[in-house]
């Protein structure tokens, strides 16, 4: 073999000019190829590491509680932080944040404009490398990124100059906000410039970040709650997906209840059971339900509640009556009460006649996420029916989970689908980057495309090339085919004395066209683009290229280049040597 | 004992829309160690016949033997290791290959045959070179050698494997007279030296002086 690449190497030398012609034609084409493939990566960079985790984290858990304004809100954050602890690997997981968010009118001296206040949590202690990342997306250039924890400034703000030229304030400047808060309330609140950002991130223009304590407050969060939770991935090409499906199944919702006591002319301990209020459930009910007392359409209706015939004696209750419940909420000393109206009495198995009151779900899960009981402990003393029950399929838990979907159109199709239905419980939902940020992602199917192209050149550049190049020094050379076939070399080496010329000058093209892309990308990095207001400027990192060559990329697209230059020249080299011996030693030129 | 042995050796090359018969109807032995020479004029027939005795053709009819192996019968991956092992050549354009230097040139069968050591490869062709009288041009490539150099490179290269028959092509055609003769003198000496079988095809009567045994051809016929 030794033998054969020596012969091939000096053969490569013989013909220098034209060599080289072919091999600056090739070295252009990986020049080309590296460079659009690193530019690609770079976006991706950009995409996955820089703007999606701003944006709607790697992979998200978005909750929607009420039917009319949906609030974004879960009222157990340690339980949802268990789940993803639980269900995630460490060395997978980069960070998990809470997103939140508010539409705001901003008012600054003399101007107002539109902005999105977004939270930022100052405690959470991050890696050097990650805070290195921070500062380098915020690049704050007036005041100090860490005022945003300060307790003696009211409510901090950091923004970019943008936003700061449009509501014409400076560093230390008031700003007054209006907003609604989580229960639809209407709010204001100040908040004092700490900062301003000079930032090529059009996502983050148009935003002012504040501490995330600071915004949960204005809002209206308790200590116990959270907002939707983004999580940012170490891999999240690889993750996402399988991540997002693994939380999925884990966050399937058990039954929801209240257990707690009833007061009438006597208390008793009772399980309170939320019935749907979809078509298919209603059926259900009315199919099953066995009343004593009462009209259906009432037991049905959403004021009030359907106790059972023992539960009824027990306390005396009769419809029309009221009877008052009250039920430890896990994250309040105090026991929480309401009080209802009996609409109806309902016969049934003992158990369920002496323990169960069915409630409408509207009522229900009012009472229920306002005070969340403490579902795990309550359990044991809860009666909740078989699985097999009559009427099981018509009652209500403690979310809705929706169905994982795949792309952002599956996921509007889905939100309509769900919109359409009325859910009174809350809803949660697990998503990816591919359904969140499709729009930004296609950017980078937009890139492959342009590298693809330059694979396509290349490739016609390398076939062409070789073919022409080959079929020349095969003719060249064909006498002395014919004699070291006379001789005695088989035509398996002299196959390969071709190929072998080829893949050297191949490898060699590829090296230079390496050294070529370096080259040129380092100087591409060096020209700085004032995109402001600019779509394109999500493109660059701190208003320049960002380039991000891969060993692995690199070492594939040689391979792969390589192996387009074998296989072209694997026909004309099977040609030379499957010549008759005696006519190429025939051969005049 | 005959190492070469013909019958009834018909040759057609399709030319266009006719034949050309190379070859009519050869008959022909040869003897082991002899220094035999086959003359004719120009289109008679004689690199033809080199050629199917070389194996790097094959007849169109009739029965080739070398050695007593009918290579008719042989596949091209036999045929090539037949040639290797036991047939050197020597050409009229010395056909060395122009990318080695005169030792690598010496050294190419040998590389090709897989079946010794670098250092044998080495001594072997060292020996086969300071016997064709070129120690000096050892490390310079045929480019920088002259006609009769290149073809004494050829002779050693042909002879290193210590093949049992050694065809030449018209040896001396593109020498001038006096280094022709020389190539013959050296060819001769070979013969005796390496007791190797040499079968030389010319159409310069003045070179007949040095073969043992002279078959004439005229017309793709032997002439008796």
């Amino acid at each position: 073999m030794k033998f054969l690449l020596t012969i091939s190497l000096r053969n490569l030398l013989r013909q220098k000019r034209r060599n080289i012609f072919l091999g600056s034609a090739m070295a252009f084409g990986v020049m080309i190829l590296i460079t659009a493939n690193s530019f690609s990566h770079g976006v991706s960079d950009i995409m996955f590491n820089k703007l999606i985790v701003y944006m709607t984290g790697h992979v998200g858990i978005t909750f929607n509680e009420g039917t009319g304004r949906r609030i974004p809100i879960f009222r157990d954050k340690e339980r949802i932080l268990k789940v993803i602890q639980n269900n995630i690997k460490k060395d997978e997981i980069a960070d998990v944040d809470e997103a939140i968010g508010m539409f705001c009118r901003a008012i600054g001296n003399g101007k107002a404009d539109n902005v999105v206040v977004v939270g930022i949590d100052m405690s959470k202690q991050v890696s050097e490398e990650l805070e290195k990342e921070y500062m380098e997306s915020f690049n704050v250039v007036e005041g100090s990124y860490d005022d945003l924890a300060r307790d003696d400034i009211e409510n901090p703000v950091l923004l970019s100059r943008q936003k700061a030229e449009s509501l014409n304030v400076k560093r230390n400047d008031v700003i007054r906000i209006r907003f609604q808060n989580v229960y639809g309330q209407d709010m204001a609140a100040r908040a004092v410039v700490v900062g301003l950002m000079a930032n090529d991130n059009l996502f983050m223009q148009g935003v002012l970040f504040v501490e995330l304590k600071n915004i949960k407050k204005m809002m209206g969060y308790r200590p116990q709650e959270c907002g939707n939770i983004q999580i940012i991935l170490k891999n999240p090409v690889r993750d996402a997906v399988k991540t997002a499906d693994r939380l999925h199944e884990a966050l399937n919702p058990g039954p929801a209840f209240i257990a707690g006591t009833v007061r009438g002319a006597a208390k008793a301990g009772v399980t309170i059971l939320p019935f749907m209020a979809d078509n298919d459930s209603k059926r259900i009910m009315r199919e099953s339900f066995k009343l004593a007392s009462g009209r259906l359409d009432d037991v049905l209706a959403k004021d009030g509640v359907m106790i059972g015939r023992r539960l009824a004696g027990l306390i005396g209750a009769y419809p029309g009556s009221k009877i008052s419940i009250s039920f430890k909420p896990r994250f309040a000393d105090k026991d929480a009460s309401f009080t209802c109206k009996v609409n109806g009495i309902f016969t049934g198995p003992p158990d369920e006649e002496e323990k169960l009151i069915y409630m409408h779900e509207s009522l229900f899960y009012k009472y229920f996420y306002s005070n969340l009981p403490d579902i795990i402990k309550d359990k044991d003393k809860a009666y909740i029916p078989p699985d097999d029950s009559p009427f099981s399929k018509a009652l209500g838990t403690e979310w809705v989970l929706l169905d994982r979907t795949a792309t952002t159109d599956d996921a509007t199709k889905k939100e309509a689908q769900i919109a359409k239905k009325k859910i009174k419980a809350m809803t949660m939902d697990v998503n990816t980057m591919y359904e969140t940020a499709s729009d930004v992602l296609k950017l980078e199917g937009v890139l492959n495309l342009v590298t693809l192209i330059a694979v396509l050149i290349l490739f016609f550049i390398i076939v062409l090339g070789v073919i022409n190049t080959l079929r020349m020094s095969i003719r060249e050379r064909t006498r002395e085919i014919g004699t070291i076939r006379a001789i005695g070399m088989q035509k398996r080496d002299v196959r390969s004395i071709f190929i072998l010329e080829t893949v050297s000058l191949t490898f060699f093209a590829s090296i230079c066209g390496v050294v070529l892309a370096f080259i040129v990308m380092e100087l591409l990095s060096l020209i700085k683009f004032n995109v402001v207001d600019n779509p394109m400027g999500i493109l660059l990192l701190n208003q320049r290229l960002h380039f991000l060559p891969t060993i692995s990329g690199i070492i594939f697209n040689i391979l792969f280049i390589i192996l387009i230059a074998a296989a072209t020249a694997y026909f004309p080299s099977r040609r030379a040597a499957a010549m008759s011996a005696a006519d190429a030693l025939r051969h005049y030129e | 004992m005959d190492i070469i042995d013909i019958k009834g050796l018909v040759k057609n090359y399709p030319l266009g829309e006719t034949t050309v018969h190379a070859l009519r109807g050869v008959d022909l032995t040869i003897q082991e160690g002899e220094f035999m020479s086959i003359v004719g004029p120009s289109g008679s027939g004689k690199t033809t016949l080199l050629n199917i005795i070389g194996c790097i053709d094959f007849a169109t009819e009739g029965s080739v033997k070398v050695h007593e192996t009918e290579i008719t019968a042989l596949t091209d991956r036999e045929v090539t290791d037949l040639r290797l092992h036991k047939i050197g050549f020597i050409f009229q354009t010395f056909n060395l290959i122009p990318v080695l230097d005169v030792i690598e040139n010496v050294e190419f069968p040998l590389l090709l045959m897989k079946n010794q050591s670098k250092g044998e490869i080495r001594k072997r062709a060292d020996k086969l070179i300071d016997e064709v009288g070129l120690s000096e041009y050892a490390e310079h490539r045929p480019a920088e050698l002259s006609g009769g150099q290149r073809q004494r490179v050829a002779i050693a290269r042909a002879l290193v494997t210590n093949p049992d028959i050694v065809l030449a092509d018209e040896p001396t055609a593109n020498l001038d007279s006096v280094t022709g003769a020389q190539i013959l003198e050296l060819m001769k000496k070979m013969n005796e030296i390496e007791k190797t079988t040499f079968i030389f095809s010319t159409h310069d009567e003045h070179v007949l002086k040095y073969a043992q045994k002279i078959v004439k051809i005229k017309d793709g016929r032997i002439e008796r």
